[in-house]
């Protein structure tokens, strides 16, 4: 029987956690996934994990912000001429105002949209071999892999310091 | 008392044998060549039938450089009461190296008594309504009074700050515990006397030139203004010190360049907030009264062409440039924008005084600018000893390359 299996590890301090992502990269795995029960900078960097795609979505909803303060302000302005005190209907400077508050109200309401899209929340089915250690004091390791290949990344995973390592029910 | 200078000087003698001067004799020559400049251009105005441009340009550059080392004595009682310790001793005593100028800058204080008629327009046309305030002798009182408590308190603040128990929680940053308590006193009373007599100052020695006009949040405004100038100071010197002391000291760590990018930054758009806050105030009021001052120097020439500079200077180049990470890494970049926003803070204080008192001026001349090397050199000159003991703590401190 072959076809790809998962390997679960358990380790008990972040350092071997990350340290034991660093040397499965290197050995090539089909994927792994790691459960933190801290927001750890240790394992971020080990996963070399990229800038976060949430950026784009708060530009882009800024930029929309803007536009649509813009569009707001100065479409009433024009739909209903009102002059005060002499100025030009379109009188920008209080509009800076309005397009500051949607900048930054779209800009917040994008940036937890992208973070739910990009984080897959809410998740309704729960990721194969997570533990509910690995939400208490445990880091956790899955490793997906070959079955032929899987004896080699066990060791690798005993070597870094891992507590258990087991396979995750098929 | 002085025991910290000697601490650090030993801690460096350790190091590496002997303690460095950030400046040598040529450069302290030139200094005092400024200096005596400033003073022959200064009597050369007075005597040329120039008198009062002379004084409007020691009103400027008193402004502009006191601001400057007052601001920084705050920024080091900020980084006490925020408990900023991401580069140890050194942060303090670069934010406190220009304390040197802040005597000094009291004294010449006082000279503008001899200038009072050129300077403030109600010494000879006085305003019946606001002669209860606008006095030479409350006037003078009231701002002496002020100074001296600042320049005793700046003081103060220094020399507990240089002092073995302050230094001792400055390098021990793995440590939570709080300053040590007279610090703690000493920030607090320094930052919040900072922000009454700098208002008093704003109003008294600028707003006043305009006697007719006001605007509440001025005092606030002024300050907010020095205190950006003594935090871009500070990133000049660090990027200035970081070329100096050779390839091992504090300044060598990009995320120390990071920071006080940041600072900039940050500050910069706190100005321009305050700018535009007072700005549209009066543009919806649109009174005579009130928009005059903006008119003025907005939409006549040449002020008009120092007012976008200004902004420019102060705001639109550091917030442009300063938004990304790399920037404000690069020792370059920062120390350019940095240097202009030096000169944009001088010509933003020429751009509040002289259009007041000489509406329709060419506005720079050779009195000027004698008069601004002047301040410039003796600032400098001032602040030696405060950037030698910001050398001597960078290089004690020295960046790790594996931190």
């Amino acid at each position: 029987m072959s076809g790809p299996v998962e390997i679960v590890a358990s380790f008990a301090d972040e350092s071997g956690c990350a340290g034991s992502i660093e040397k499965l990269r290197t050995a090539k795995p089909i994927a792994v996934r790691v459960f933190s029960p801290i927001p750890s900078h240790h394992i971020e960097h080990a996963i070399g994990k990229r800038k976060s795609p949430v950026r784009a979505f708060v530009l882009t909803g800024g930029i929309l912000g803007v536009i649509s303060a813009l569009a707001l302000t100065i479409g009433t302005s024009w739909e209903w001429n009102l002059v005060v005190g002499g100025k030009p209907i379109v009188s920008w400077p209080p509009f800076i105002v309005i397009m500051f508050e949607l900048m930054v109200l779209f800009g917040g309401i994008s940036a937890v949209l992208g973070f739910l899209l990009n984080a897959r929340v809410p998740a309704f089915e729960i990721d194969a071999g997570y533990s509910s250690r690995f939400s208490g004091d445990r880091f956790g390791v899955v490793v997906r892999c070959e079955e032929g290949d899987s004896t080699r990344f066990e060791s690798i995973l005993r070597d870094a310091g891992a507590e258990e390592v087991g396979r995750e029910a098929a | 008392m002085s025991s910290e200078p000697q601490i650090v000087g030993t801690a460096i003698q350790g190091r590496t044998g002997q303690v460095p001067a950030v400046a040598g004799g040529a450069f302290k020559a030139l200094l005092v060549v400024l200096v005596l400049l400033g003073i022959v251009g200064f009597g050369l105005g007075l005597a040329s039938g120039q008198a009062d441009r002379a004084w409007q340009a020691y009103l400027v550059n008193l402004l502009v450089w006191l601001g400057i080392a007052q601001g920084g004595v705050v920024l080091s009682a900020a980084f006490y009461l925020t408990q900023g310790r991401w580069l140890g001793t050194t942060q303090y005593r670069l934010a406190e190296a220009f304390v040197g100028f802040i005597p000094l800058g009291f004294i010449l204080f006082w000279g503008l008594y001899f200038g009072r008629t050129l300077i403030f327009p109600w010494v000879l046309h006085p305003i019946p309504q606001k002669a209860a305030w606008l006095n030479t002798p409350f006037l003078f009182a009231r701002d002496g009074l002020g100074l001296a408590l600042m320049t005793v308190l700046s003081l103060a603040l220094v020399r507990l700050s240089r002092g073995p128990q302050a230094a001792a929680w400055q390098r021990d940053s793995a440590d939570i515990e709080m300053p040590p308590r007279e610090m703690r006193r000493t920030a607090v009373a320094l930052a919040i006397l900072f922000a009454v007599v700098y208002s008093l100052i704003a109003f008294d020695l600028v707003m006043s030139l305009a006697p007719q006009w006001h605007s509440t949040l001025f005092g606030w405004y002024f300050f907010g203004g020095a205190f950006w100038s003594a935090i871009v100071a500070t990133a000049v010197s660090a990027v200035v010190l970081r070329a100096r002391l050779g390839a091992h000291n504090a300044f060598r760590n990009p995320t120390v360049l990071h920071d006080l990018g940041k600072l900039v930054f940050a500050f910069s758009i706190f100005w321009v907030y305050l700018v535009f806050s007072q700005y549209i105030v009066i543009w919806y009021g649109n009174i005579p009264v009130e928009t005059f001052f903006i008119v003025h120097r907005v939409y006549h020439m040449p002020w008009e062409a120092i007012s976008y500079a200004v902004v420019i200077l102060m705001w639109v180049a550091p917030f442009l440039v300063l938004l990304g990470v790399r920037p404000k890494k690069s020792p370059a970049i920062l120390g350019t924008i940095a240097c202009g926003g030096l000169v944009g803070v001088w010509l933003e204080r020429y751009l509040l005084v002289v259009p007041s008192l000489s509406p329709r001026a060419i506005p720079f001349g050779w009195v000027q600018l004698l008069v601004t090397l002047g301040f410039l050199g003796a600032f400098v000159l001032c602040s030696l000893p405060g950037l030698n003991l910001t050398a001597a703590a960078a290089l004690a401190e020295p960046w790790e390359e594996h931190e």
